[in-house]
């Protein structure tokens, strides 16, 4: 999947990786996509969670190994 | 902002101590106002060097540092006066960064909030 930027919260877990999605969208501009890099199993059910309730759009997640990679676009 | 939430810190058991940061950071997370009020033996939690003595095995960060990160992120600490006699402290035993309240404002956060958590 194509993105612009990716943050990396390998070896964090919850909520770190929510709390620095967080940070790091407020920093992106509108229509720009975020790729998460995650080792937090939580994370699939956690980042659709977190745009449901901030309205960013969950673009989906692909699984490497142990990374989940999970990708948003700031709305 | 979207929404509030309050939650009810009356215990410094490591179990019901470290949640209250956890769900707080989650909730700021999403843009919410969040107030975490302190009572009982959960003013353990903000008391200098207090934190340090709450441990939690693979927790995901310790509990001071939590707390710095919680503050950080604008979560906001309110300690519950009537209860430092029953503590046994005083409040130049908290933390920086602590507002002092009491029932008036626990109520008066909590019943506008659109989540309420007790631990």
């Amino acid at each position: 999947m194509e993105f612009d930027i990716t943050l990396d919260c390998l070896g964090l877990t919850c909520p770190m990786p929510i709390v620095k999605t967080s940070q790091k969208m407020k920093e992106l501009s509108s229509g720009k996509v975020l790729q998460v890099l995650s080792d937090d199993e939580g994370i699939k059910e956690d980042m659709p969670a977190w745009c449901n309730t901030t309205g960013n759009e969950f673009l989906g997640s692909e699984e490497e190994g142990e990374t989940i990679k999970v990708y948003i676009k700031k709305t | 902002m979207a929404g509030k939430m309050v939650v009810f810190c009356g215990s410094d058991a490591p179990e019901k101590a470290f949640p209250p940061f956890m769900l707080g950071l989650g909730a700021k997370a999403v843009d919410m106002d969040v107030m975490l009020f302190f009572t009982m033996s959960g003013l353990n939690i903000i008391k200098k060097g207090g934190a340090e003595k709450i441990a939690l095995d693979n927790a995901p960060m310790p509990l001071s540092e939590f707390i710095k990160n919680s503050m950080d992120a604008g979560i906001r600490f309110v300690a519950c006066s009537a209860a430092f006699g029953i503590a046994g402290m005083t409040k130049e035993d908290l933390i920086d960064g602590i507002t002092i309240g009491g029932v008036a404002s626990f109520v008066n956060e909590a019943k506008d909030a659109d989540i309420q958590v007790s631990f």
